[in-house]
């Protein structure tokens, strides 16, 4: 493992020995190290409370890290002169509860930053935003107000909003634990057109077939550690000599 | 329920109309017996010329002239020094003869014409003076909400300390400082005074309401903006206010409302708005309880026009999310 977290230029999110003590003094991360490859798809599994979406949280810096050092695209986050703003631009995010914006339409939640964040024109990001949410499948659903929509449609308005801006990685957070059973594949379906076309992606999840299939690789978290580190195979074969993953695999299923 | 039982219910809410208007004619007639025992004698006449202003307009001269007046009744006055000559036609009244000598303040003629009274100019710089410290209002408490959540001790402490003060003390007695205090070393005139006392005062409700507008908002919505790259002033501006300014309306209606009633209260710096007009007209008059009936109206017509208004609003914006 050790020379995997040598900073190569193929290397999209670098985490070195990432620590986070919340101000009520929850030590939510411990030494987490790992890296991400362009292109790579990882998801984060584990326990609730074990500190997936605190890590997940702090590769677009919505939670600082307390100690250890974070490199995106080669940028050093923590760099005097990192703008996180500009960085972010590049990193998508998608949440758990969907969070669009509920004052807007579907088409101006998917317009709204690259016009007032990239300053686009605003006849290209109408065409653009057209463009994006056939690809979700939401092509007759841009006039209307995202309380309208079923959760799986909302859930792909966001993905939709979170890659107009263009970025490089995207960022999900349980993005299905919200949706009933039957929305879960339309949401899952879009990621894994998304994990196709080589799109770097974090994703948290409970979603073990999609982790099965989709995943380069599944990490692992216990109580902020990052436990296990390997490709599905590896996990989700009949055999890991892994005690606490093991457990972990066996109350879910 | 069958048609029976709403048919019932529908006869039972019209018994409950009914009893409400013969309980406001009971209280109608009561006030007006209630007068009758003191030998009050109403005069609603008296007040309507303060309404409607309908007396004869007078024309008056600025300066010495000679004046020609022909057969229409147009009037020419021609100066010793030489200016050009100005001619008045149209009025329904001379009460000058062809050739007199004219001084500066005499009254040449009367015209027709129809006036707002005392109480609409009244009425008028009440809706002025709310309408200009209102917009100041909101933008004060714009900036007090936002360093009110801000993490900088320092503006948070700021705008704790102001809105605290402003609560804590009587809106009269903040008149009274701003205007002989503040007034007397800035100059300021009394209606700017004015402006200032009410925009300073509603400006601290008004930051309340929307800080509690601002936080009632979930933070997935600041966290979903500043993750596609915003600043936290453009989330604040495209994402988060416009949710909070809509959320906040109903409040900020009650507290327009009572911008509008506080205002009167201006009127003890002698800023002739509704309320002062009404007392000058009571003591021209002597119609006190019409005057006071009047003013009173007046002021329902500004504050139900307002939350009609406010309430059209709201509709609006309902029907396109929540
Ligand atoms: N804002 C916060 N302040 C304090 N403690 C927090 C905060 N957010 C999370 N924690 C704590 O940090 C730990 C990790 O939480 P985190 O949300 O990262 O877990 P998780 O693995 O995402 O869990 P889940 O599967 O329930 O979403 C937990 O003990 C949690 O209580
Ligand atoms: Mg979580």
């Amino acid at each position: 493992m050790t020379d995997k977290q040598k900073y190569t230029g193929n290397d999209m999110i670098v985490t070195n020995d990432v620590d986070k003590i919340y101000p009520n003094g929850c030590h939510a991360l411990k030494k987490v190290t790992t890296n991400i490859q362009r292109g790579e798809v990882v998801v984060i599994i584990g326990p609730s409370g074990s500190g997936k979406s605190t890590y997940l949280r702090t590769l677009n810096q919505l939670e600082t890290i307390s100690s250890g050092e974070i490199i995106v695209d080669g940028v050093k986050m923590y760099a005097d002169d990192t703008n996180i703003n500009k960085l972010r631009e590049n990193i998508g995010m998608v949440f758990q509860s969907f969070n669009l914006f509920p004052h807007l339409s579907v088409r101006e939640n998917v317009m709204l930053a690259p016009l007032k964040v990239a300053g686009r024109s605003k006849a290209d990001v109408i065409s653009e935003a057209e463009v994006l949410l056939t690809r979700v499948g939401l092509a007759e659903k841009m006039d209307i107000y995202p309380n309208q929509l079923s959760g799986g449609q909302q859930q792909r308005v966001a993905i939709a909003r979170a890659l107009a801006m263009k970025p490089d990685m995207m960022l999900f957070d349980e993005p299905t634990s919200a949706l009933d059973p039957e929305m879960v594949g339309e949401v899952l379906d879009v990621m894994k057109s998304l994990a196709a076309e080589g799109m770097t992606m974090v994703v948290v999840t409970h979603e073990m077939g999609f982790a099965n299939e989709v995943a380069d690789r599944v990490l692992f978290m216990e109580d902020g550690v990052l436990l296990v580190d390997d490709i599905p195979e590896n996990i989700f074969g009949k055999v890991t000599n892994h005690v606490r993953l093991q457990k972990f695999l066996s109350n879910i299923r | 329920m069958t048609v029976g039982g709403l048919m019932n219910e529908k006869t039972n809410k019209l018994k409950w109309h009914v009893l409400f208007i013969i309980t406001i004619g009971l209280i109608s007639a009561g006030i007006y017996s209630a007068s009758q025992t003191i030998n009050y004698k109403w005069q609603w006449h008296l007040v309507l010329p303060y309404i409607i202003d309908t007396s004869p307009i007078d024309i008056i001269a600025q300066e010495d002239a000679n004046a020609a007046v022909n057969a229409d009744g147009v009037i020419t006055l021609t100066f010793d020094n030489g200016e050009p000559s100005r001619v008045i036609s149209g009025a329904d009244q001379v009460l000058i003869s062809d050739g007199d000598l004219i001084f500066e303040g005499d009254l040449l003629a009367r015209k027709e014409g129809i006036r707002s009274g005392v109480l609409i100019d009244g009425l008028y710089m009440t809706l002025k003076i709310s309408v200009i410290s209102l917009l100041f209002s909101i933008i004060i408490g714009l900036i007090a909400a936002l360093m009110r959540i801000s993490d900088n001790p320092f503006s948070k402490n700021l705008s704790v300390l102001y809105i605290e003060i402003i609560r804590g003390t009587p809106l009269l007695v903040q008149i009274f400082i701003v205007y002989f205090f503040l007034g007397t070393i800035f100059d300021l005139d009394r209606f700017t005074a004015g402006v200032v006392a009410l925009s300073v005062f509603t400006g601290a409700y008004v930051a309340e309401i929307l800080r509690s507008g601002i936080q009632s908002i979930s933070a997935g919505q600041m966290e979903a903006a500043r993750s596609l790259g915003m600043t936290y002033t453009k989330a604040m501006t495209y994402v988060i206010l416009p949710q909070a300014f809509k959320r906040t309306l109903p409040p900020m209606a009650g507290q327009l409302i009572n911008l509008i009633k506080d205002s009167s209260l201006v009127s003890v710096i002698s800023i002739t708005d509704l309320t002062k007009a009404g007392r000058e007209v009571v003591s021209g008059s002597f119609a006190t309880f019409e005057v006071w009936f009047t003013v009173a109206a007046l002021y329902l017509v500004l504050t139900s026009t307002l939350s009609w208004g406010i309430q059209r609003i709201e509709k609006r914006l309902a029907n396109n999310d929540r």
